[in-house]
């Protein structure tokens, strides 16, 4: 019987403006810092046909300057202050985010709530930065094997455009944005009333109340914006399609799922049937594919968990001389093995004992508090879910997970990528081989990591992630002393 | 024109930045050090706060001690302590592992060997008893080897596609020469050529008490940890730790770039290269205040100039990697192939810009405010403060290094900065890597040098461009 661990609740306060802002406040002597986060409910699933990769280009716009904040001067101010900053954009949000000393939070909230209330846009900024994330688009996907074939499986998986394309977009939808888009994009998207303001860590309460009013409660509210149909069809048959990648050392494959919404019964079900299928080195399918059979190199799987549907997928680097075909069969049985007869006691207790893990770990950082509760606040109107969601994965029976794999992963209902090297005219030599698994559409920060020198990380660890760590929340960042931003 | 979602009238309040709050105090812990019978160093920091604790045992060695021919060794060796012990099968130690919720691995850089286990508290005692298994009683199973050499291989293949590890790899082979930190990644003979007696003997040699530091940190409580260190390490017996007796890097006479040629490709990966100073050399305090004005973060010189102003790149920046025998300066971005040269022109603009001129008053005070103010950051978790406890004791920082670094940043003077950018940034003699397309940035590159020496991504060179041969 694993031991009870009692896991600190924290205090959390939340009241909303008149404007419609809502505001969470999580106070925390621990450490004389505190966060910031706020999100904006528009993500690429807002983004309509020849308009993607808005929402993240606009992201990069809020950093370009306001009516009392000069372009790029955000990061000036942070940084000269002693603190770190970014933004992401997915398919469901636009954060952004600032951890400072202490003292400095009215700092973070007059640069917040300047650009939440009065953006500059100018054709320069525009061009300078669509430039950015064009660099940025080439350097994470078109000069990277594999990533770009990631895409399409995503475009496979989701039948809604919304749904399907990438949160980096194209180049040609890129290329097409004008400052009156970009202006009208922020007139209907970024609005107190479309927001969550969360703080987090050592601040006195009245005082952070009085802060907030103080510089947003005199932000109009706009009407709300559109309501976006994520909806998808219930697919009925296996899809299948090929992808040609010239970066592409090896062959790769993915499979991909569709699965219900976040927090619904069956997700939570199978966040923690994935961790049993791919996380860690006890995980069935490592065991069963890469030190029991010695056919793949690497297996990698993880959850995009959205509002809507949302995703599982697999991405497997096999070994050359392996047929794929049979690498996939070994798969689909682990899937119905997990289907038919659920999960033994002993993974149980490892799931149990990872989710308490993962739970007291990430609560360290007030930049991981700050951002969870903006996300429970925006998505569910209840920041209180980070104390009592963790609950909700730990009463998850076996039986449940069975039932859920049945349902939705134990089934030909589902889509196959085979990730070629060559361009699309050299025919694919026969058995398709191994290949790197891609990244996972992780919202790309703002500002890129600085290149990690050899000697300021400390020695490469396999950090413990369950599955359902997200992989937007706060990176601390064991920064070194040794220059690191 | 802002956009004002609808203008009121004029709130002055928001014309200035807001005056900060009085300051709040930052408590640094201070560790508590003893030393076991056999030499282990024990660091131990208790943090009741939440109910984790977090192991480190770090010895003072790493890849740099790897045999000359056998390149990749250490990282064989740790990849294959969790692969299976005396007692323990590969797949027990995953499985009892994760059974707790908690993590062990091993790995290194060139400097150190660190093996970590993390838990909750209350699982202590095993995950414990787990690090000292596979630290004093690893039996390297043939298969195991065997199935890690395969997959070394294959990640071999992995990382020639991509092309930061190009830049990588070209940058340490020129800069650091016959030094070992030159060294990145093994080689299919050399992963071939590791048995498991050559494992089995480097992990003797290699991990020894006398020259290791277990550092704790957490929800634990002193006699009891060295009561219970005593028991799992106490029989681990002293031996004489690995030398270290490197050969010198290469001294650099002229600027030359190295490129390596990657058809297709939509970027070009530059670095910009020189040896520059260790880990406890004097200038290491400005040398960080100086690379935070250079290029350290987003509000920096590098970032808002080719960012920022020009478009090239997603992100550039600087570096000070300092390690324990050696250091390198780099300045480093990713940038659309069509303006490489452009990108080289910004690089060597700002590089001669920090050594000429001095830095302002307000650069230099933006910049320690930065670094003083984002410290607390970095010991806010417990591995953010066993991460800096490890490389105080592996690089041989003083005690109250923690408790002295805002003080010793503040110190630091405009004209300390420009020295030490004036004595270890060479441009004039820099490396410049390059990793792109060679058919589109040669030409590009030559107005920075004549002397272009091309490789394959197989790390082989092409072409010799210098100009003492005929080159196009």
């Amino acid at each position: 019987m694993p031991p009870t661990i009692e896991i600190p609740i924290i205090p959390i306060e939340q009241f909303t403006l008149a404007n419609g802002l809502r505001v969470v406040l999580a106070e925390d002597h621990a450490s004389p810092v505190v966060s910031v986060a706020v999100y904006y409910d528009v993500g690429s699933r807002n983004e309509r046909t020849g308009r993607t990769g808005f929402a993240h280009l606009f992201e990069h716009m809020m950093f370009q300057g306001s009516e009392n904040v000069p372009k790029a001067a955000y990061f000036q101010y942070i940084s000269n202050a002693g603190g770190t900053m970014n933004g992401t954009t997915s398919s469901e949000r636009t954060n952004y985010f600032e951890t400072l000393p202490a003292n400095q939070l009215p700092l973070a909230l007059w640069l917040e709530s300047d650009r939440m209330r009065s953006l500059k846009v100018t054709q320069e900024n525009l061009d300078n930065q669509r430039q950015a994330v064009q660099e940025e688009k080439r350097l994470r996907y078109d000069n990277q094997p594999y990533v770009n074939g990631f895409l399409r499986l995503f475009e496979m998986s989701f039948k809604n455009p919304a749904n399907a394309h990438s949160t980096i977009g194209s180049m040609e939808d890129l290329d097409s944005a004008t400052v009156d888009d970009v202006r009208e994009f922020f007139r209907v998207y970024y609005a107190p009333n479309n927001a969550v303001v969360s703080i987090a860590g050592d601040f006195d309460r009245d005082q952070a109340k009085g802060l907030v009013e103080k510089f947003f409660a005199t932000i109009p509210s706009q009407p709300n914006p559109p309501p976006v149909d994520v909806s998808e069809p219930k697919e009925v048959a296996e899809r299948q399609d090929v992808f040609y990648d010239k970066l592409a050392p090896v062959p790769a494959f993915a499979l991909g799922w569709k699965i219900p919404p976040r927090r619904t019964p069956p997700f939570y079900a199978l966040m923690l049937a994935s961790h049993l299928l791919f996380e860690g080195e006890s995980s069935r399918l490592y065991q069963k594919l890469v030190k029991g059979e010695e056919t793949v190199v690497q297996i990698q799987g993880g959850i995009d968990e959205r509002r809507g549907p949302s995703g599982l997928f697999i991405v497997v680097i096999p070994k050359p001389g392996n047929e794929l075909a049979e690498i996939r069969e070994t798969i689909m049985n682990e899937l119905h093995r997990l289907a038919t007869e659920g999960p033994e006691d002993e993974e149980m207790q490892k799931l149990h004992n990872n989710l308490v893990n993962d739970g007291v770990r990430n609560r360290q950082s007030t930049l991981f508090r700050a951002q969870q509760l903006a996300e429970f606040a925006l998505y569910d109107g209840q920041p209180e879910l980070f104390n009592t969601e963790l609950d909700n994965y730990l009463k998850v029976t076996g039986a449940e997970i069975k039932e859920a794999v049945a349902t939705f992963l134990d089934t030909e209902n589902r889509v196959l990528l085979d990730i070629v090297p060559g361009a699309e005219d050299v025919a694919p030599a026969a058995p398709l081989g191994a290949g790197e698994p891609a990244q996972p559409t992780a919202p790309a920060p703002q500002i890129p990591e600085p290149p990690a020198s050899d000697p300021e990380s400390s020695a490469k660890q396999t950090p413990a992630t369950g599955a359902y760590a997200q992989n937007d929340r706060g990176q601390t960042g064991a920064d070194n002393l040794v220059d690191r931003k | 024109m802002a956009i004002n979602q609808n203008p009121t009238e004029a709130e002055s309040f928001r014309a200035v930045a807001p005056e900060p709050l009085p300051p709040r105090p930052l408590n640094i812990p201070q560790f508590v050090e003893t030393k076991l019978a056999n030499g282990l160093d024990v660091v131990l920091l208790e943090d009741h706060r939440l109910p984790l604790v977090s192991f480190r045992l770090a010895f003072r060695a790493g890849d740099a001690n790897d045999p000359a021919n056998l390149p990749g060794l250490s990282d064989m060796m740790n990849a294959l302590l969790n692969e299976g012990t005396e007692s323990r099968t590969s797949l027990e130690i995953a499985e009892q592992v994760e059974r707790l919720g908690a993590t062990l691995s091993a790995g290194a850089n060139s400097d150190y060997t660190t093996i970590a286990a993390s838990a909750l508290s209350v699982y202590s005692d095993q995950v414990l008893e787990l690090l000292a298994d596979i630290t004093l009683n690893p039996s390297f199973p043939e298969n195991e080897i065997e199935l890690t050499r395969e997959n070394a291989k294959q990640m071999l293949i992995q990382q020639r596609a991509q092309p930061n590890f190009l830049a990588g790899e070209r940058t340490a082979s020129v800069i650091f020469g016959q030094h070992p930190y030159a060294i990145v990644s093994p080689t299919p003979e050399s992963l071939d050529a590791m048995s498991r007696d050559t494992l089995r003997e480097f992990h003797r040699a290699t991990l020894v008490p006398n020259n290791a530091v277990m550092v704790v940190v957490g929800d634990v409580t002193r006699d009891a940890i060295i009561e219970r260190l005593n028991a799992l390490f106490g029989q681990w017996q002293p031996r004489t730790p690995p030398q270290s007796n490197f050969p010198d890097p290469p001294v650099r006479t002229r600027r030359q770039a190295y490129v390596v040629d990657r058809p297709g490709s939509a970027q070009s990966n530059i670095i910009i290269a020189n040896l520059a100073i260790n880990r406890t050399h004097p200038d290491f305090f400005p040398m960080l205040v100086m690379n935070t004005i250079l290029g350290s973060n987003a509000s920096s010189r590098l970032f808002m100039n080719l960012r920022e102003e020009k478009g090239y790149t997603y992100g550039a920046y600087s570096s000070v990697d300092a390690r324990r025998v050696l250091g390198t300066f780099r300045a480093s971005a990713e940038v659309r192939t069509a303006v490489t040269g452009d990108s080289l022109k910004e690089f060597f603009y700002e590089l001669d810009r920090i050594r000429e001129e001095e830095v302002s008053e307000k650069e230099i005070g933006d910049a320690k405010s930065y670094l003083t103010g984002v410290f607390p950051l970095r010991i806010e978790t417990q591995e953010g403060m066993v991460d800096q406890l490890v490389q105080l004791k592996m690089m041989g920082l003083p005690d109250d290094y923690l408790h002295t670094y805002r003080e010793r940043i503040s110190a630091v003077t405009v004209a300390d900065v420009r020295r030490v950018a004036r004595n270890h940034i060479n441009p004039d003699k820099a490396a410049l890597i390059v990793v792109g397309d060679a058919s589109e940035i040669i030409s590009q590159i030559k107005p920075y040098t004549s002397n272009i020496e091309v490789y394959d991504t197989e790390g082989r060179v092409k072409t010799d461009l210098t100009d003492e041969s005929v080159g196009a």
